[in-house]
């Protein structure tokens, strides 16, 4: 879900806004300046992927990916994910581009912790790389929820039964992210393993 | 415990008319969206198509005539003056302004309409919870609904949920006059004269460059998966195979990566793309700036001097 326009506080919109900024910086500053470029085709397949949708049920979800844009990417996932978002936005208004700030952290803070965890936990047979990319895939999403719920509690207790709802509904997108996210680490696992070691940024 | 100033019991016949009206929408949405998975079906694909931003930016108007920087840098700080407003009424005539800019940036009003249908699922999330869920205040008027007693419907929450919608939606249109009316690498160039770093700026203009380039690459990859077969069900072999097909994309963007970049040094990239033009911001343009903040201003004080139907 992408916060829209007219939802958050005023504070929170431009403190999240200054936060983004700042995190972006240093995530351009921690990356080697010819790794940019090279960064923004990978986004690209990142702002592709999540137009595809997953059916469930008589409805369908479309994917998140903080986890796996976390454990490819590491500490450039989170300018990454800005930038992504900010194009979602103007392109397709998924999200409001006074609420960037807040898109921006609610899906970066937990792809980076994602990226850290995978790093810590991903162990070296293919095995423990699928569960640690399921725990990633599953605890990213959770994390991006709990954030949605927190900015919205925080911008009103009126949306107090919002946030809620939102937690809730992300529950069948935490199961299908973290499975989908388990086989696509598997299978970047056997293919091309050194992707998942952060060496191309 | 805050006590309501006003209740009003729904009639049942009121009741019935409303539930009557959802089941309406309801089986028309079903049907409408029954009939686009069936063209989808004929399609092969689902629609992944992506919108160019500047589709229109050919055009003259007040908008294409308005240099972005000062354009950007007016109509983005007016964004979050909009969002500072508290009352419906307010936030309405704002989102008549920015109709009438639409309709004076001479960009088809479909563009509008294909943003607000984009939010409709989240604000409508906002429109059904936050009435029976917001707390209770003092002498605000409450509906009771038949068989819903327990679950009071609260008219300030329900003002609250429409402030929102009227604010996210005054915001979308405003996108298409401020970032639609000029060419992209010209628009980027104005966030970099309000001081966006360079590096992000390129990233930007890559990213949205090569995201039609991996549009092309999924939709054959789709299609290479339908002709052996694949249907998407909610079941786990469709994750296994979507996780592949996303890993296999990946994959193809990693090796790209390099590819990439060697052509880019080949063709003398050193770090940034040269610009052919360079606006200048004009008297002309600062002029509309200073209107333009000066109407969100404007708003934003009748918005706390006189706030008609305030919370």
């Amino acid at each position: 879900m992408h916060i829209s326009d007219g939802v958050l506080s005023v504070t929170i919109s431009v403190a999240t806004y200054a936060l983004t900024l700042a995190g972006t910086a240093l995530s351009v500053k921690k990356v080697r300046d010819e790794s940019l470029p090279k960064i923004a085709v990978v986004t690209s397949a990142f702002f592709v992927a999540s137009l595809i949708h997953l059916p469930l049920g008589p409805t369908s979800v479309h994917l998140l990916m903080p986890g796996i844009v976390g454990a490819l990417l590491g500490p450039a996932a989170f300018l990454s994910i800005t930038v992504g978002l900010f194009l979602q936005s103007i392109l397709f208004q998924f999200g409001g581009l006074t609420a960037l700030g807040a898109n921006a952290i609610m899906m970066g803070v937990p792809a980076l912790t994602c990226g850290f965890l995978f790093k810590w936990i991903r162990g070296s047979s293919r095995m423990s790389n699928t569960l640690a990319g399921a725990l990633v895939g599953g605890l990213g999403t959770i994390f991006a929820a709990v954030l949605l719920a927190v900015f919205l509690f925080t911008s009103g207790e009126d949306f107090l039964g919002v946030a809620k709802f939102a937690l809730v509904a992300h529950i069948p997108v935490v199961i299908i992210e973290a499975a989908v996210s388990a086989f696509t680490i598997s299978f970047i696992y056997r293919v091309k393993p050194e992707m998942l070691d952060w060496k191309n940024f | 415990m805050p006590v309501p100033g006003k209740i009003i019991h729904v009639s049942g016949f009121l009741t019935v008319g409303i539930l009557l009206l959802v089941i309406l929408l309801s089986v028309q949405g079903f049907i409408s969206f029954k009939r686009r998975s069936k063209n989808k079906n004929k399609a092969e694909t689902p629609d992944w198509s992506i919108p160019t931003l500047d589709a229109y930016a050919d055009s003259t108007s007040f908008f294409h005539n308005w240099d972005p920087a000062a354009k950007i840098g007016s109509l983005f700080p007016y964004c979050f003056l909009i969002i500072s407003l508290k009352s419906p009424f307010w936030c309405a005539i704002a989102l008549i302004v920015s109709i009438f800019s639409i309709f004076f940036s001479n960009i088809a009003w479909q563009r509008g309409l294909r943003r607000l249908a984009a939010m409709s699922g989240f604000l409508l999330m906002f429109l059904l919870i936050v009435p029976f869920s917001s707390p209770a205040r003092q002498g605000e008027t409450v509906l009771i609904f038949p068989l819903l007693q327990s679950l009071p419907f609260h008219l300030s929450g329900f003002l609250l949920a429409l402030t929102i919608v009227l604010k996210a939606f005054a915001i979308a249109l405003m996108i298409e006059p401020m970032l639609g009316t000029s060419s992209l690498p010209l628009t980027l160039q104005g966030f970099s004269r309000l001081g966006l770093p360079q590096a992000i700026i390129q990233m930007i203009l890559l990213t949205h460059r090569y995201i039609f380039v991996f549009q092309q690459e999924i939709i054959r990859m789709y299609l290479s998966m339908r002709v052996r077969g694949f249907t998407a069900r909610t079941d786990l072999a469709t994750m296994r195979t979507m996780g592949n097909f996303l890993g296999m994309l990946f994959i193809s963007s990693f090796d790209r990566t390099q590819k990439v970049y060697e052509a880019m040094l080949c063709r003398g990239y050193h770090g940034i793309y040269p610009t052919f033009a360079l606006p200048q911001t004009r008297i002309r343009d600062l002029a509309k700036s200073g209107l333009w903040i000066l109407l969100g201003i404007l708003l934003l004080v009748l918005d706390r001097v006189v706030p008609v139907l305030p919370l």
